[in-house]
């Protein structure tokens, strides 16, 4: 028994091996000279200073966030209180509810980039732009958002609301002050999640910025004009930011700075 | 309609509009317009099934589903055989630590499908790390990573794998260990308490798990255009093709319907196989 737990061991610790040494190395061949054989190390900061010369660097960050944002926020506010009714009311609907808003995580993004495009273009004669791309992003978002506020709100106790409502308050006021502060740090978490998923997407913003640069899609050119190094830069930044971010979150909780579950 | 039903559906009733509008329309635009055809870029409704046709006479399409197929099918086993080892590591022995654990396996996710490949074709690619150093060292390269279906498999694992992990994971969480000593104790071996306990009580996680990595890697078109080399497309490279230069939106509405048509199809076939979901830990009803 002591064989297979020492090969589990292993299997895992592969297992991070394989999802973080690319991550690692191109954070690593950014600073190098030679992006193609960076053996001895000889580190400069060049690709990072060629990145900020790089055309559409910066409308791209800014299209990239907004849509981020956009699809961050809305996808919060769909889920969290589907969420809610989900685990309120024992209704006999409520698998069929959870169903339709789970349905996107069954859906290849590539079919929901085409759909929107054809939708938006021949249905109702938009062009695309940003704001598409915020609704498209936000179908399958809603999907993972919903995941996050359903599996953090399973223990909340109900009966504080209920208990705010026997004392008068109005059901939006007993959300707000009663439920709300109770389970912000869920919706936080549907915020960043579904943040993050649309501002790295790229098969189904691809379909609805039209020409406008978002960070995937700039990177998406660059990697069809064989390996540029400035490429490495922008994709070193992204992941530090990100990593740095979820880094920050995990030691706020453990800390108890942020406590996501209130009962603890 | 009792008043839990109406609180349930007026709380959902916005995110289900916004997803019929957003989703399921243009879903059912795309079946519409399956049936129409295209000329110099435009769409013209004249109904027809020729897209149909075309994508069942002409070879090419075929053998491109085929290969996305086989693709997706060893991506999907190779997930499993993995990830069923490391989550019941994680989820029995990972104590105070299972949650940063998994996670830990699933944050690369968030970081995107583009900044992930670019990350692989370092590693992996015919100026890639590994065939340079080989090379540097006076070593053949390995053909096989070099834009090969190999090296597209090996991304597309690399993009989904996380999923199968956290599903596996989850349906453990609900999962009695001590069910495996039991059987231990009774004589079992260990591949017979795998087989005859936890196998069946996750197979529920674990047809979810294969759910989600089969369907993106049946569509997936970004992997295999930057890892698979000039043979090593798949179905969703032809299928973004139709968007792209030869703006063939009627064709390749109906190669989406094609790929909708077999996820939906994959979908019926584990409910109905698997049949009970409320192991699989995803639901809220548990044990």
């Amino acid at each position: 028994m002591r064989g297979t737990f020492s090969i589990q061991v292993q299997l895992l610790a592969l297992l991070y091996l394989f999802l973080y040494a690319p991550i690692a190395y191109v954070i690593y061949v950014s600073f190098q000279k030679d992006s193609v054989w960076p053996f001895p190390p000889d580190f400069t900061l060049e690709h990072y200073a060629d990145l900020l010369h790089l055309r559409d660097f910066h409308a791209a960050l800014v299209n990239s966030l907004t849509i981020g944002i956009g699809t961050g926020l809305l996808s919060a506010l769909l889920a969290t209180i589907a969420a809610i009714g989900v685990l309120r009311y024992a209704s006999r609907w409520r698998g069929l509810v959870a169903a339709a808003y789970l349905a996107p995580l069954f859906i290849a993004h590539l079919l929901i980039g085409i759909a929107s495009l054809m939708f938006n273009k021949q249905l109702l004669g938009l062009p695309g732009n940003i704001g598409s791309a915020i609704l498209a992003n936000t179908t399958y978002a809603t999907a993972f958002a919903f995941l996050v506020v359903l599996a953090q709100l399973a223990k909340h106790d109900w009966r504080l609301d209920e208990a705010a409502m026997v004392f008068g308050a109005p059901p939006l006021r007993a959300f707000w002050s009663v439920t709300l502060p109770l389970i912000w740090p869920s919706v936080l978490g549907a915020v960043i999640v579904s943040f993050l998923l649309a501002f790295n997407n790229l098969e189904v913003t691809f379909y609805q910025v039209g020409a406008r640069p978002t960070l995937p899609t700039l990177a998406w050119g660059e990697l069809r004009h064989g390996v540029s190094e400035e490429l490495y830069a922008l994709a070193s930044l992204i992941n530090a930011a990100i990593f740095l971010f979820l880094g920050a979150l995990y030691v706020l909780l453990r800390t108890g700075a942020l406590r996501l579950d209130y009962r603890d | 309609m009792d008043v839990r039903t109406r609180r349930l559906l007026f709380l959902a009733a916005p995110g289900l509009a916004f997803l019929f509008v957003f989703l399921f329309l243009p879903l059912v635009s795309v079946v519409v317009y399956s049936f129409w055809r295209t000329a110099s870029y435009e769409m013209i409704a004249e109904w027809n099934v020729d897209n149909y046709v075309t994508l069942l006479t002409e070879g090419t399409y075929l053998t491109f589903l085929w290969r996305s197929l086989v693709m997706a099918t060893v991506v999907t086993a190779v997930s499993v055989v993995y990830a069923w080892p490391v989550a019941y590591l994680i989820a029995k022995h990972g104590g105070r630590y299972k949650l940063i654990l998994v996670l830990l396996t699933a944050a690369p996710f968030l970081t995107g499908e583009i900044l992930r490949i670019t990350a692989l074709q370092q590693i992996l690619g015919p100026i890639g790390v590994i065939n340079m150093g080989l090379t540097s060292f006076g070593i053949a390269p390995v053909e096989a990573l070099m834009y090969s279906s190999t090296a597209t498999g090996i991304g597309l694992s690399y993009l989904w794998m996380p999923f199968m992990v956290l599903a596996v994971y989850l349906s453990l969480l609900n999962f009695d260990f001590e069910l495996m000593e039991v059987a231990k104790v009774n004589g079992a071996r260990p591949l017979r308490a795998f087989i005859e306990i936890a196998w069946p009580l996750n197979r529920a996680g674990t047809a979810i798990g294969c759910v989600l990595v089969f369907i993106p890697t049946l569509g997936s078109s970004v992997t295999s255009q930057f890892l698979g080399g000039p043979n090593g497309a798949l179905y969703g490279n032809i299928l973004a093709h139709q968007f792209g230069a030869t703006g063939t939106w009627a064709l390749g509405s109906a190669m989406g319907v094609v790929l909708f048509g077999l996820s939906a199809l994959l979908i019926a076939l584990v409910v109905r196989v698997v049949g009970d979901f409320r192991r699989s830990g995803l639901t809220m009803s548990g044990r």
